[in-house]
């Protein structure tokens, strides 16, 4: 199958790679994600409060 | 295939987060606390009709100063920029896999298009309603909305990004001029949609205007750096790899039969 188009690629990463590796993939940026971006636990959110400003995104 | 994208991705992710946090370092977390200060002490700067005003944003400001103390927020804060690199790294690499076949442009070219349209998606669509807010800044709506509203604009980004790149696609065969003409307007449209229609949500406050621009300007550059970055260091990390398209090859196929 060529890997030259979209559908390739993603054939390509589903022949290379079970359903579990991709989950973990996908569930490791998620929750990176949430924690940096989402997370409202006061004492985290709090501690990334200079971060959250200069990278400029939504902060309490 | 994918793997070795995403540990590429996940390295050059982890170079520009290193950059960046050292960025968050030795520019952002004395800059941010200056700007508390500033602040924080707006009713001394301002007499009279901005008192009450400025005692407001002081009560504010202080109330985030106390939950932690200012050195573990500047180190989670640095810790966090090394993250968001490495964030941003993967994601952009996975991104690259599915997309690098769609993409216009040859070789490296095609990781700054990409680079581009992440910093519209995760930044400029958001800030186009909601600007990088300076410390004391006096917000509309509550966290929750707030957030929705900027993952809804994140959505809207990536559409535009998405247009952007079909509609140089589609012109560019005729012509490059037009075709990156085609590739503006999405983005031109955005920006005038939301400058008409988008109510105005972030009040900074008694913060100097001069200061929020300073402030909001390298906001901005600082994280199109970062992409430059995660753009560039992937490029040279797939360039070291080896990796060709085959359009690519192709094309050296036919320079030098």
């Amino acid at each position: 199958m060529t890997t030259e188009t979209v559908h390739g690629r993603i054939g390509a990463a589903r022949d290379d790679l079970t359903t579990a590796q991709l989950l973990a993939v996908f569930a490791f940026a998620a929750a990176l994600s949430f924690a940096l971006l989402f997370l409202q636990e006061p004492l985290i959110h709090d501690s990334m409060h200079n971060f959250r400003h200069a990278a400029g995104v939504v902060c309490h | 295939m994918l793997v070795d994208y995403l540990e590429r991705g996940v390295l050059a992710g982890a170079i520009a987060g290193i950059a960046y946090g050292a960025y968050m370092a030795v520019v952002a977390n004395p800059l941010i606390g200056y700007m508390e200060t500033v602040a924080a002490g707006g009713d001394h700067a301002h007499a009279g009709e901005h008192a009450h005003e400025a005692g407001e944003h002081a009560h504010a400001a202080g109330e985030h100063a106390h939950a932690v103390s200012e050195a573990t927020t500047a180190a989670v804060s640095v810790g966090s920029g090394v993250l968001w690199g490495i964030l941003l790294g993967g994601v952009f690499a996975l991104a690259f896999y599915f997309l690098e076949p769609a993409l216009p442009g040859r070789g490296r070219v095609k990781t700054y298009v990409l680079a581009g349209a992440g910093f519209l998606t995760v930044s400029v669509a958001p800030w186009l309603v909601l600007p990088p807010t300076t410390p004391g800044a006096e917000q509309a709506f509550d966290p929750t909305l707030r957030i929705a509203i900027y993952a809804g604009l994140m959505a809207v980004g990536a559409v535009v990004a998405v247009l952007s790149v079909y509609a140089y696609r589609r012109v560019s065969a005729r012509s490059r001029p037009l075709g990156g003409v085609a590739a503006a307007l999405p983005i031109v449209a955005l920006v005038a949609v939301t400058a008409i229609a988008a109510p105005t949500i972030v009040e900074s406050g008694s913060m100097p205007a001069d200061l929020v621009t300073a402030f909001r300007g390298l906001t901005a550059l600082s994280q199109a750096a970062l992409w430059a970055l995660v753009a560039g260091c992937f490029g040279w990390l797939q360039t070291r790899a080896g990796v060709h398209s085959t359009a690519e090859r192709r094309d050296d196929l036919l320079a030098s039969p």
